[in-house]
Order: structure tokens, then C-alpha cells, then sequence
């Protein structure tokens, strides 16, 4: 495995390594049914694969063109394949704003200081194999500044690639948005159709300064090949800053990520939203944490999935509110709608608090689609198909919405009513057969 | 154009019996009545009409221009001309009402309406109801007053234009005002193309729409028929006057 030429890694990789050697392949439990195991990734057949630099984005596989858009609507663009960035650009004025989107690698040698105040500090190599593996073997990697008190108004978008069965990809963005900056991050997963193994080994840290306004989104669409997605996500919010974090789930072979967004200082405050749509055999695991440093931080927490096939999709939410922490304020909700006789759904809201004079509420929900909802749209003329389609079109809308970035809606609308229309057939028989 | 019922005999899904053989016709260019109290039938059967699929027909028919209509889906029956305002609509979050009325009246047509024909027929209908413009915007009944979804109600009634048209207790908490209005748009649409079958508990919204048919039902039966004179009798003695007397046997 190639490491990284700057010699300060050295030493972190090789203590990622040493924890990557002693763990075991983890297989997560959880009582009732839920499992999530990762016994049938053949992880040894897999390597980083390298890649080398295009020019444009229509020199990758379509996927990449179709989910990004035109480049000239964007502020910089940074694409991996595999294990290698093998494009990278800023729109001139963006860049003379100080913004840097370049590799991790690079940031390395060219901001060494900022990548070594931030790196990892809000990730460990000690959570996991997996966040161990990503530490020892990143390559590659996404590394985002926008200086303090810079607007950046055209998104800044990052992807992460896998177009072949055989790739270990391991992925990991470091941002960080200065004081007062304001911008709008995306980072999409994207895989065409393949057959065959490949694993995604992610990590994701933001950093959102004093006063800094910010919204991210995530993207995910592996396509139909068995790509196993591991990740660890942390977005750190500080005083007085905001941050909106949409994460897009829309397909995976088997995914098991952790979300954490932390309000560690005063005044912070955030919203995440996230969507889900499960296909075919596909496995879905999201942990998600809410977690309140300081006194005086918002929240807003609403997840909403739907599964299909004999998916399973498993959302667990917890809010958790440190000693000292008073007058903070925050709700999670959690939806997931059960569109096949065999998907598996869980929605499970927790809760830690360990203080006084807070307030946080939580609710989750594990339904169907509701019959008289079909019945009216029925009388209204709609066939029984396109109740459905529009009432789980309607569903996700309040999510999709709080996107606040039409290219990306638009995008996850045609995502989802693809996949709807793909498995209508099998919807709306159980739709009728329960009604 | 007409609406038949023949006989009908309702049950709700795996429980007991509610319409006990109803008979009923109702054809275009006539507005009818349709009075009993609480617990008489009178939305089972507005559910029935429309094939509401929590209800089970037991026996009897339902006719729809000759032809029967008893098992068919509703958005068949939507689109054969039948429309049923509803007493508690159901919310469809995430989808305005613009969007919504957009597709229902595409859902009953060949080729899509055209965006300014649509826009045009919508603010003129929304004027009629006096219904705000900003209203096209919200998602279909999320948040809304009561008064506010029987206006929606009334307002797609008026977008669709169906030959037959069952509001069930569009009068029940509206204001009188609310009440007016709502009304005059039915009147409005009322006419030689639509036959009107109005539900309702209370005679009061008949000082508002004038039927040419009164029918009383009470436990699941019609037990009385007539003009509009059987609802001024109504009006005086009440149901259980009606009740007393449909007992002796009067």
C-alpha cells in the first residue's frame, strides 16, 4: 500500500494500520432483526485502483455528467476515481477568493498547516476497522478551504467515483469553512451499473467556523453493483454558525454509515434532513447523532425512507445533550414507509441528556401508504399507479425541498420516480392487495 | 346521464350491515336531497358511490348511464363522470393544490389541458369562491381550516366538472358566510350538465341551494320521498318526528 510522500502521516497511518490489523470484520446487531454484516465483502480481492487525470467530465462514465450537471454552474469540482483525484478545478473569481478544492494530497504539501490544525479532529482511527482502514489508506481525498468572511455562491462539488467490481476505494474529505464564509458543499457517491464487489471506506469531516453559514449535501447512488458503503461523516458547527446537511440515500448494495453533526459551541445551530430510497436486496444502516456541546445550540432532525423489494433500511437517531449544555433546543423525527410486503423498516429516535432547562423531542414511525390518502386521489381520476407514485413523490417533497438548490432536486426527484417507476408493478399490487 | 343505486346492501369491511336496500336516481340537470341524522348511512353511501374499498357491497347495484359500475375502481368511476366532495378529505403532503388540480383534470383527458387554459379556469373558479390566490400554492388540505377544504373541495368540483356530483356534508362547520359561498358555487355549477346529490344532516343549507328532490333516510333505509316541502316538514318536526311517524306506519 502506497503512503503518503509527507512524513507526517507516516506515523498515523501506521497506528490506523496497526488498529485496521488487530479488529476484526465488525458485524453491527441490534435487538429485534436487525443485523448489518459485512461476512460476504471478499475484502482481500479488492485494491485501490489508480486512475489517470482527465481533462473533462464527459472522459468519465455518463453517471458523473448526468448527477453533476454542467461544470460552469459550479464554484469547483473535484472528482475521485478509484483511488486517485483525477480532476480537479476552480472557477477563476472563486479561486481568487482564496477558495481552495484540491486533493487531500496536495493540501498536504501545499496547506500543510491548515490539513495539520484539522485533520482528523473530529475522527479517530480507534471507532472502527473500517475508520481505521480509511486512515491508514486514504488516497487521494477531497480538501475544501473557503477563507473567512468569503461567499461563495456556486456550489462546490466533490465525487467520489467507482466504475469498476474489484475497487477498494478509501475516501476522505477534510473542509473547512472560515469565519463568516458562506457556501453550499456537495458530495456525491456515484457508481454506474456494475457486476461485482467493490467497497467505498469513507470519512468526512467539516468544519464550520464562527459564524459561518453553510449548507451540505450528500448524494449517494452506487448504482446496482455490490458496492459496500462504510463510512464515518462529522460536521462540527461553532459559535454562531449554521449548518443544513441533506444526505441523499438512493442506493447502495449495503451501506452502514454514522452521521454526527455537533453544535460545540454557542449559538450554533443546524438542520439535517435526510432521504432514503431502498431497492432490490439492498441494505441500509444509518446511526446518526445529534450531539449538543454548549449551552444555547438548535436542532432540527428529520430522516424520511422508503423501501421497496426485499430491502431493509434501519434508521436509528439519537440526540444526545452533554452536561452543561442548558437552553438548547432540538426535535428529531424519523419516517420510513414500507412500499413491498418484504422490505424491513426501523426508525428508532433515542435520547441522552444530561442536563437541566433543555428541550428535545423525538418521534418515529414505521407505516404504509395510507389508504384513504389512495381512495380520494382515486376519485379524483388518478389510477391507483399514479396515487401512489405521487403520495411517495409527495412524501419526500418537504426534504427534498430543504435542498434549496434546484439542480439537486431535480436530481433526486428523477432518481426516486426512476426508481419508483421500476418497482411500480410490485407497489401498487401491494397496495391493492392490502386495500 | 344518471346515477342509479338499486337495491344496494352495504357492510363495512368484516362488520355488520349499514344500508339495508337503497334505491336511488339521480340524473343530470337534478338536485337532490339526501337528510337523515348521525348514523343513518347517508356517507356510507356517498363512500359506496365513489367505491370506497373499506365498504362492501352485499347485494344490489350501482348504474351509471346503463351501465353497471358496482365493481369498478373509482378513478373509473371518476372518469365516467361521478365526483364526491368529501366530508373529511385526506391531506397529500407535498403536492400543492395547483399541482394536484393540474393532474386531476389531465387524469380525466386525452391531451394534457394547456398551461394558460388551466391557469385561466383556475382563477376564474378561485374568484367565484373567493378562494386567495396564494391558496394554489399549499400542499392539498395540510394545514387547512375546515371551511378551507370544503372550499378546496367545492373548488375541484368546479374544475372537473362531473356529470354527477355527491357532496357529502359539505355544509357541516362552515360559517354562514362560508356556507354562502359555498352555495353559490354550487348553484353556479348546477344546471343542465350536472346532477347534484347533496348530503346532509342540517335543512340549513337548503335556504342556500333549492333541491327538486328530498329524500330522508334513517338506519340505513329512504323512508320518506318528496319535493322540497318534505324538507320545510323536516324543518318543523325533526327527525324524530319522521322517525315517529315512518313507526306508525304513516
Amino acid at each position: 500500500m502506497a503512503l503518503s510522500a509527507t512524513a507526517d502521516f507516516v506515523e498515523e497511518r501506521r497506528r490506523a494500520l496497526e488498529v485496521y490489523r488487530q479488529e476484526p470484520i465488525p458485524h453491527w446487531r441490534r435487538s429485534g432483526f436487525w443485523t448489518t454484516s459485512l461476512r460476504k465483502l471478499r475484502l482481500d480481492e479488492l485494491e485501490p485502483r489508480r486512475y489517470e487525470p482527465v481533462g473533462a467530465l464527459d472522459e468519465l462514465p455518463a453517471v458523473v455528467a448526468e448527477a453533476v450537471g454542467e461544470p460552469t454552474e459550479l464554484g469547483a469540482l473535484l472528482v475521485q476515481r478509484g483511488a486517485s483525484a483525477v480532476l480537479s478545478w476552480v472557477d477563476p473569481e472563486v479561486a481568487e477568493q482564496g477558495v481552495v478544492l484540491t486533493s487531500l494530497e496536495r493540501a498536504v504539501e501545499d496547506h500543510r498547516e491548515l490539513v495539520e490544525r484539522w485533520y482528523m479532529r473530529r475522527l479517530s482511527e480507534a471507532e472502527g476497522k473500517f475508520p481505521a482502514a480509511t486512515a491508514a489508506f486514504w488516497t487521494g481525498g477531497a480538501f475544501l478551504s473557503v477563507p473567512p468572511g468569503v461567499r461563495v455562491e456556486k456550489p462546490i462539488q466533490i465525487v467520489y467515483l467507482i466504475d469498476e467490481p474489484g475497487v477498494a476505494q478509501y475516501a476522505h474529505t477534510l473542509g473547512i469553512v472560515g469565519e463568516l464564509a458562506e457556501c453550499r458543499v456537495r458530495e456525491y457517491d456515484l457508481a454506474p451499473d456494475f457486476e461485482g464487489q467493490a467497497l467505498h471506506s469513507g470519512a468526512f469531516e467539516l468544519y464550520c467556523r464562527a459564524g459561518s453559514h453553510v449548507r451540505l449535501a450528500h448524494f449517494q447512488d452506487w448504482g446496482a453493483g455490490e458496492v459496500h458503503d462504510v463510512s464515518t461523516k462529522r460536521v462540527e458547527i461553532a459559535r454562531d454558525a449554521f449548518c443544513a446537511w441533506t444526505p441523499i440515500h438512493l442506493g447502495g448494495h449495503l451501506t452502514k454509515q454514522t452521521l454526527d453533526i455537533v453544535t460545540a459551541e454557542s449559538g450554533a445551530d443546524m438542520r439535517h434532513k435526510g432521504v432514503y430510497f431502498t431497492e432490490g436486496s439492498e441494505q441500509l444502516d444509518l446511526f446518526t447523532t445529534d450531539l449538543k456541546e454548549q449551552p444555547h445550540t438548535t436542532g432540527d432532525t428529520v430522516w424520511k425512507g422508503a423501501l421497496t423489494g426485499d430491502s431493509r433500511a434501519s434508521y436509528e437517531g439519537l440526540i444526545q445533550i452533554v452536561r452543561g449544555a442548558t437552553e438548547s433546543h432540538t426535535y428529531l423525527q424519523t419516517h420510513s414507509m414500507l412500499l413491498s410486503p418484504k422490505a424491513k423498516g426501523d426508525a428508532i429516535p433515542s435520547l441522552i441528556v444530561e442536563t437541566d432547562n433543555v428541550s428535545a423531542s423525538h418521534g418515529g414511525t414505521v407505516g404504509e401508504l395510507d389508504d384513504e390518502q389512495i381512495f380520494y386521489m382515486m376519485t379524483r381520476g388518478l389510477t391507483r399507479q399514479e396515487a401512489v407514485r405521487i403520495l411517495v413523490e409527495g412524501y419526500f417533497e418537504e426534504v427534498v425541498q430543504a435542498l434549496e438548490d434546484p439542480a439537486l432536486e431535480d436530481l433526486v426527484r428523477r432518481t426516486i420516480a426512476g426508481k419508483l417507476a421500476a418497482a411500480e408493478d410490485q407497489v401498487v399490487e401491494f397496495v391493492a392487495e392490502r386495500g | 346521464m344518471s346515477l342509479e343505486i338499486q337495491n344496494l346492501h352495504v357492510r363495512v369491511e368484516d362488520g355488520d350491515e349499514i344500508l339495508h336496500g337503497v334505491d336511488l336516481r339521480v340524473a343530470k340537470g337534478e338536485t337532490h336531497a339526501l337528510m337523515g341524522p348521525n348514523g343513518s348511512g347517508k356517507s356510507t353511501l356517498a363512500n359506496t358511490i365513489m367505491g370506497n374499498p373499506s365498504y362492501e357491497i352485499t347485494a344490489g347495484k350501482i348504474v351509471l348511464d346503463g351501465n353497471d359500475v358496482t365493481e369498478a375502481d373509482p378513478d373509473e368511476r371518476a372518469r365516467a363522470g361521478v365526483f364526491m366532495a368529501f366530508q373529511y378529505p385526506a391531506t397529500i403532503p407535498g403536492v400543492s393544490v395547483a399541482n394536484f388540480l393540474r393532474m386531476a383534470v389531465n387524469a380525466g383527458r386525452e391531451e394534457p389541458i394547456k398551461v394558460k387554459e388551466f391557469g385561466d379556469t383556475l382563477r376564474r373558479n378561485m374568484e367565484m369562491l373567493r378562494i386567495d390566490p396564494q391558496f394554489t400554492k399549499r400542499y392539498l388540505n395540510e394545514g387547512f381550516s375546515g371551511g378551507e377544504k370544503k372550499r378546496a373541495e367545492i373548488l375541484q368540483l368546479a374544475m372537473l366538472r362531473p356529470e354527477i356530483a355527491v357532496l357529502d356534508e359539505t355544509d357541516s362547520g362552515l360559517d354562514v358566510d362560508a356556507l354562502r359561498v359555498v352555495a353559490d358555487g354550487v348553484n353556479e355549477l348546477s344546471g343542465p350538465e350536472m346532477g347534484t346529490l347533496i348530503i346532509t344532516h342540517y335543512t340549513r343549507i337548503l335556504n342556500y341551494v333549492r333541491p327538486d328532490f328530498v329524500h330522508i333516510m334513517l338506519d340505513g333505509r329512504i323512508v320518506r320521498e318528496g319535493g322540497p316541502e318534505l324538507a320545510d316538514q323536516l324543518e318543523a318536526e325533526g327527525y324524530e318526528g319522521i322517525r315517529q311517524e315512518v313507526a306508525s306506519g304513516a
